[in-house]
């Protein structure tokens, strides 16, 4: 019965939904590259999602490890400036600046430091129990050397990509190999056509990353990828799991992670990184290719690490004393499962975003099923008993009266 | 799973619905010929001076034979399951998705379809029982070798071949233990003894969930790897419970003979007569009987073979507790069968009974897609209801259709069933692989309804025919009585 009434409801909430739905929330998106003085290469990629009065900019850039800041404000014409000669100079403290800057309402930066690989001998696929000796030494982003981003941008289907190699490649792994930033903007919300096939909204952002043909440095090697958080101090930054019982669109999976940030006394989510707790060996992202993948609880960052150029150029040189720096890895692969070796290839996607992250409901093809399997036998089971009813009383009724 | 564990265990439901009409029979004409023959062994027995062990007519032998009786069967009801509780190894070692996988269940069931027909047949005309277990036995252990051999060459296609292969002894192994059982035992322990063997097929299935893990671990840390080659060493060792049970059948086979001899019994007898054209005479509350087990069975059987995955997917269940919870059905209903089954002989209301079955089933499969309640739980509904529907729904299938027509009719509804059994199987892969879980088990809800609404018809249909389905024990035996009385007058 509860569950009858439960499924009613969510009948009713996906009749709601879907009516809602019916004038989707559009921003208008413009995705470039910021083109630095006389051809120098910065990598800069500016998305600028505008919505009705308000504007999310994302920042990406290789100046020092792949980062990007996320900054939503409440003026939809506000802007993206660079000052160039600051930007290189060695204090690059507010060269990059979001216009004007009282409109900023919110901003915070991800930072994808580093690659750790270990020999994984035992096939137990437990990173944080790994003990240090298993590690290979971890390939530092910022070290790496990354293509011009010009050469892959496409401005109509809203994506880019970062392709970087190690500068220094002493194990000639990087031979025929490269890592990738994939950065997809949305104007509108929808369901990605491929796995881990992510619904998304027009306030989000996908980012890929993905590792081709770098050779591993052992038969059993798996990955983990570290990633640095900024948060303004005050706010919250919590790592965590949404379970949902519905994986019709990532079979088998069910863990949704989510890294949001919450404001102390608010539970309204500000800025969130989701993923699903999957990765993929192949790029066609079939089951049976599927890699699970975990994160490790958040830790603090030592002061003495080294703040990537476009962090500091946004945020200022004291960014420490206003925001607190947080690492996090997610490590790819599950006890007993394939290695990285397979394929040579791993590709794992998430959801970078501002507001409420998108939730997965139940397809209406799920519910039409249950509510005609469930409804037929019991409207079946009513009408028999009219008829019966009906037909006894016909009968007792066509009796005469003996007398 | 369509397999032993199915059919066989059906086949031991179908026969224990037999075997009691048969007594009920016996007893209203007064005379019982299971109690004469008794009898006439006894006295036979007596007469020669053996030990009790040795002597057929003792009941110290019967026991002994029924030992090995019980495990004739163990070897096929062990390795039927072998793929699901090694899932996980097959589908990485011989690189194959789920849909694939699950074919290796569909090539089992595919040969019952039609065997289903003459297994009583080639017992009864062609091998006779010992010739015919013994043959069956042989078809079982070749059947396993040959799958092990498909791992160990790492070619699939030999795999499904070796469960082809075993498909066709499967099945009729287990109509032969029957025959056996009823030949030793009728008028005496019948219905003690089909409960054990139900019991050890049981036992059988939940043994091979729980050590094929374990078995296939320790030879990867032996070889120092997994592979194909470790598969299939597993499952050789898996084989010697089928050669095993081919031991058991040949010290049957000569037992039997030399009870023949003492006792001057004759060979036992399935008694099946199959007549196809029998088909156009079933009444409709027959083919709904054969959809309400279909649609039934086919929320059941597959959903076992992937189970384990399942509940570590969805659960996050370690392997061994995975296996653990996947067998718990089979645990379930080796106590339950036989207490349910006097419920069900005592009370009647069949029709009642398999509703309640069907529903609780379904509450189970709901309770395993829309929440995350500990999957103990829903398991347990599923065993429960799962050895009440047995003992509900087989036995009915003795009151639509006249006695003479009796073998036609199970055959056929073993045939339906194994080949719902062999479609749903491949399919069930398929929308895991597809769809996911959440998808696969709305599928199972929605076979389950199909099967709740055939049972909702059986109830009218029955009702307004003025059918004795539904009737208490008590009025069934009423009208028996009358029967028997106008007979004789």
């Amino acid at each position: 019965m509860r569950l009858a009434r439960r499924l009613l409801l969510l009948c009713l909430c996906q009749a709601i939904a879907c009516w809602g739905d019916s004038e989707p929330y559009r921003r208008e998106v413009h995705l470039k590259v910021v083109s630095g003085p006389n051809g120098s290469l910065p990598n800069l990629l500016h998305v600028r999602a505008v919505g009705h009065s308000d504007a999310i900019h994302y920042v990406w850039g290789t100046l020092g490890a792949p980062t990007v800041v996320l900054v939503y404000s409440n003026s939809n014409e506000s802007t993206l400036d660079v000052n160039w000669t600051k930007l290189f100079s060695p204090f690059p403290s507010g060269a990059v600046r979001i216009e004007p800057a009282e409109s900023i309402l919110y901003s915070t930066a991800i930072v994808f430091s580093k690659i750790f690989e270990y020999d994984d001998g035992n096939n137990t696929a437990n990173f944080s129990g790994t003990s240090e000796s298993s590690f290979y030494p971890a390939y530092n982003l910022a070290d790496f050397v990354w293509g011009d981003v010009n050469k892959t941008l496409n401005s109509t289907a809203l994506r880019a990509e970062f392709q970087g190699v190690n500068a220094s490649d002493p194990a000639k792994a990087f031979q025929n190999g490269s890592v990738s930033f994939r950065v997809f903007a949305f104007e509108e919300g929808s369901r990605d056509p491929i796995a881990p096939r992510l619904l998304y909204t027009a306030n989000c952002s996908k980012l890929e990353f993905v590792i081709t043909e770098v050779a591993p440095r052992g038969k059993n090697s798996r990955f983990a990828l570290e990633m640095v958080t900024l948060e303004r101090k005050g706010r919250r930054k919590s790592m965590d799991s949404v379970w949902s019982i519905d994986d019709e669109y990532t079979p088998t999976i069910f863990e949704m992670a989510q890294l949001s940030s919450e404001l102390q006394n608010d539970s309204q989510v500000q800025a969130f990184l989701q993923w699903k707790a999957v990765a993929y060996g192949d790029p066609s992202g079939g089951r049976d290719e599927a890699v699970p993948c975990q994160y490790h609880r958040l830790q603090n960052v030592s002061e003495a690490w080294p703040l990537p150029g476009l962090a500091v150029a946004f945020f200022g040189g004291d960014v420490r004393e206003h925001y607190s720096v947080e690492a996090l890895n997610i490590s790819f692969g599950v006890a007993d499962g394939e290695f990285y070796e397979k394929h040579n290839y791993l590709i794992w996607s998430a959801l970078l975003g501002f507001g409420t992250p998108p939730r997965d409901s139940f397809s209406t093809l799920v519910i039409v099923i249950m509510a005609v399997a469930l409804a037929t036998p019991i409207v079946l089971l009513i009408v028999g008993f009219i008829t019966m009813y009906i037909l006894k009383k016909q009968r007792y009724s066509d009796y005469e009266p003996i007398n | 799973m369509s397999g032993c564990p199915v059919i066989s265990r059906e086949s031991h439901d179908r026969w224990g619905g037999m075997a009691e009409r048969e007594e009920q029979e016996a007893l209203l004409e007064g005379s019982g010929d299971g109690d004469g023959a008794g009898e006439r062994l006894r006295s036979t027995g007596e007469s020669s001076g053996m030990s009790a062990v040795c002597d057929p007519s003792r009941f110290a032998h019967r026991l002994v034979v029924l030992l090995i009786m019980c495990f004739l069967g163990f070897g096929s009801y062990f390795c039927y399951d072998n793929p699901a509780a090694l899932q996980i190894q097959v589908q990485r070692d011989m690189k194959v998705n789920t849909a694939t996988f699950m074919e290796l269940y569909a090539w089992y069931s595919w040969p019952n379809v039609i065997l289903c027909f003459f297994g009583g047949f080639l017992i009864d005309r062609v091998f006779g029982i010992r010739l015919g277990t013994i043959i069956f036995s042989l078809f079982v252990c070749i059947g396993q070798v040959i799958f092990a051999t498909g791992a160990l060459c790492n070619a699939f296609w030999l795999m499904e071949a070796g469960r082809f292969v075993f498909g066709i002894g499967g099945e009729s192994l287990a109509v032969a233990q029957n025959t056996y059982a009823v030949s030793w035992f009728k008028g005496k322990e019948l219905n003690l003894v089909f409960g054990l063997q139900l019991s050890m097929s049981r036992v059988g299935s939940t043994v091979n969930m729980n050590i094929m893990g374990w078995i296939y671990s320790s030879i990867e840390s032996m070889i120092g790897a997994a592979g194909p080659k470790t598969l299939g060493i597993s499952l050789m060792i898996g084989a010697v419970t089928c050669l095993f049970s081919l031991a058991c059948a040949l010290i049957l086979g000569y037992l039997d003979k030399r009870a023949e001899k003492i006792l001057n019994k004759e060979q036992g007898k399935t008694g099946d007569v199959i007549k196809l054209s029998d088909v156009k005479d079933f009444s409709l509350s027959l083919w709904l009987i054969f959809l309400i087990c279909v649609c039934y069975y086919v929320a059941i059987f597959p959903f076992i073979g992937l189970g384990k995955v399942f509940f570590m997917g969805k659960f996050q269940f370690s392997s061994q507790e995975a296996s653990a919870v996947n067998s718990i059905v089979y645990i379930i209903s080796a106590p339950l069968s036989p207490v349910f089954g006097f419920l069900v002989d005592k009370i009647g209301k069949n029709v009642i009974w398999v509703l309640s079955a069907v529903a609780t089933t379904l509450a189970a499969h709901l309770i395993l897609a829309f929440t995350f309640w500990t999957p103990w739980l829903a398991m347990s509904l599923m065993g429960i209801s799962y050895s009440l529907l047995a003992c509900a729904l087989w036995p009915m299938v003795a009151f639509v259709v006249p006695e003479h027509q009796l073998g036609t009719a199970y055959g056929f509804m073993q045939s339906i069933q194994n080949l719902g059994l062999g479609v749903i199987a491949i399919a069930a892969g398929a929308i895991m692989d597809t769809r996911g879980y959440l998808f696969l088990e709305i599928f199972f809800v929605a076979c389950l309804c199909g099967s709740l609404i055939a049972v909702v018809m059986l109830y009218f249909v029955d009702n307004m025919t003025g059918g004795d389905l539904n009737l208490s024990a008590t009025k069934r035996r009423k009208l028996q009585r009358l029967t028997a009385i106008e007979k004789e007058s």
